[in-house]
């Protein structure tokens, strides 16, 4: 057996300092994703993928999945697990949903992803990251906080290719402005170039406006084979058509460069084979801008354009709307926040709603679009090919 | 009054930022008796010859479980510098500087530099490693007896 799978429908819970608990959160997020489906009940559900990573550090709350389930009313029958990829693990849980539909093991699952991270003492979430690499080389160095890396990464981009602090910026410029798309996102507010370029450094070159923020939040997305969506939803059907997930080094001692993403090549490339498709027919995406500097190599390395011109291709426009294809319409991580977990879901959302053509603003005519996200220091790269033709 | 407090004195090894170095917890302890003799040291395959990092117990390569200790460059290159100042994780101290390291062509390195300021680590210079003493692990012993495991680590300082 091997079957269509569509995404019927999504919602998320507010993002941002969140005055409320990880499960909380998730009730929202699940709530808000029944919402968007008027004709499929919580007990249709007969799968369910809980994505967060942080979830015992934070929350000190593990066998999450049944926890979930039984917030929402959900009385999973075919899956009830939790996946973790950290920044990955929201779309890494749709990617074991559409195999295990596609395959003929579940019919309708739920996939909802989130984090609490902000704890009575801030110093927690920080201090937590230094297990997110390898804890025994890397964390003992004191890295697992992504901003050091992600400097250095830029600094390589800047001397490689000419790559300039005003692309930098206008990456944020863009997606902040794409943040206003998002009403749940965690910023609502457009910046100028000039805010953008005087802003306090994090670590040098990257300001704050180019980096994402810590975030609590939550979404949630059901996938169902193509005769149930049939069944549950009357809005246009948007497929998945193919993803690839990949890893080529953890540790730092192991990566074969800073500036070139080999993970993220080999998996746009499995994604995009799968597919049926080539870089030129994705019409709108949502790739991990963690930082801006991720965006721009991104744009690189899923052949969106030529290694190298990451920046021009900001600095032109060829990544907003209007062009060649627009890149984190809903604000993208810089303005929607990143609670890990829920990132590959929210991107998956919007991802759904401009495909359905009910986007907050639509990419006019969009049929093909992608998500990505990045995990760890670069370590783990994920892309999904979603689209209404399949 | 009860609560968290219970931990008053004891240690969580999940809140710990380093490895456990002592033999009753891993198999590549060599490591870290190498290291506190100042050799900075790794695995190598002594059927296909590959060099891992960090140390192994099997071959990446070739699954072989034939592995010999050799010692790597204890100086390098620095190939860009990282400099944070704020939102510095708890057990490091402001500015954590990082450094990407290539020793001598061998291998590539996100290293800690320290005893260095701000602004005076650059591209090009020259850094060394360095052994530095870690606090012990305080380990459960028989009745009630609590064992010290003596710990070290390593980062890097520049060559002046
Ligand atoms: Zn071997």
């Amino acid at each position: 057996m091997d079957r269509n799978v569509c995404i019927i429908g999504g919602g998320m819970s507010h993002w941002g300092i969140r005055q409320a608990s990880a499960r909380d959160m998730f009730q929202e997020a699940g709530k808000a994703c029944f919402n968007d489906i008027p004709g499929l009940s919580n007990k249709d559900v007969d799968g369910l993928i809980v994505a967060s990573a942080f979830t015992e550090r934070s929350c000190f709350q593990t066998h999450l999945a049944p926890l979930v389930a039984e917030y929402l009313g959900i009385k999973p029958k075919n899956i009830c697990a939790r996946v973790e990829l950290l920044c990955a693990s929201g779309s890494s849980g749709i990617i074991l949903a559409y195999g295990l539909i596609k395959s003929g093991i579940a019919d309708v699952v739920m996939i909802t992803g989130g984090e609490k991270l902000f704890t009575p003492q801030k110093w927690e979430v920080f201090y937590s990251e230094l297990g997110t690499g390898d804890h025994d080389w890397d964390g003992s160095q004191g890295l697992g906080l992504p901003p050091p890396f992600f400097s250095m990464v830029a600094q390589r981009h800047m001397k490689l290719y000419g790559t300039t602090e005003e692309q930098l910026a206008m990456v944020s410029v863009k997606n902040r402005r794409n943040g206003l798309n998002n009403p749940k996102g965690q910023y609502q507010k457009a910046i100028t170039l000039e805010e953008a370029l005087n802003a306090r450094h994090v670590v040098a070159p990257l300001k704050l406006f180019d980096c994402c923020p810590v975030t609590d939040g939550a979404a949630a997305v059901i996938l169902a084979c193509e005769e149930k969506a049939k069944e549950y939803t009357d809005k246009p059907l948007v497929y998945i058509k193919g993803v690839g997930q990949a890893t080529v080094n953890n540790m730092s001692a192991n990566m074969p460069s800073m500036t070139t993403w080999e993970a993220l090549k080999i998996a746009g490339n499995q994604a995009y084979s799968k597919a049926g498709v080539k870089p030129s027919d994705i019409d709108v995406a949502q790739t991990h801008d963690c930082f801006t500097i991720s965006e721009i190599i991104e744009s690189e390395d899923l052949g969106f354009c030529e290694k190298g011109e990451g920046g021009l291709f900001v600095q032109e426009g060829r990544s907003d709307y209007g062009g060649d294809v627009a890149i984190n319409t809903d604000g993208g991580l810089l303005s929607c926040g990143h609670p890990f977990g829920g990132t590959g879901i929210r991107q998956g959302i919007e991802i759904m709603k401009q495909l359905r053509g009910d986007a907050a603003r639509q990419v006019e005519g969009a049929r093909t679009g992608l998500t990505h996200n990045l995990s760890g220091l670069s370590a783990a790269h994920t892309v999904l090919v979603y689209g209404r033709d399949i | 009054m009860e609560g968290i407090s219970i931990l008053n004195g004891k240690y969580a090894v999940s809140m710990d930022m380093y490895p456990l170095q002592d033999k009753n917890y891993n198999m590549v302890y060599k490591f870290y008796d190498n290291l506190k003799e100042g050799r900075f040291t790794t695995t190598k395959c002594t059927d296909c010859g590959a060099r891992s990092f960090p140390p192994r117990i099997i071959c990446p390569e070739c699954l072989s479980e034939n592995m010999e200790w050799v010692d790597l460059p204890s100086e390098g290159t620095v190939l860009v510098v990282a400099e944070q100042e704020a939102g510095v994780p708890l057990g490091f101290q402001a500015p954590l500087i990082h450094a990407h390291v290539d020793l001598g062509g061998e291998l590539t390195y996100l290293g800690r530099v320290q005893n260095c300021k701000a602004g005076e680590l650059k591209e090009g210079d020259k850094v060394k490693l360095v052994v530095i003493p870690i606090e012990p692990v305080p380990a459960d012993g028989k009745k009630g007896a609590v064992i010290q495991h003596e710990r070290v680590f390593f980062a890097f300082e520049k060559v002046k």
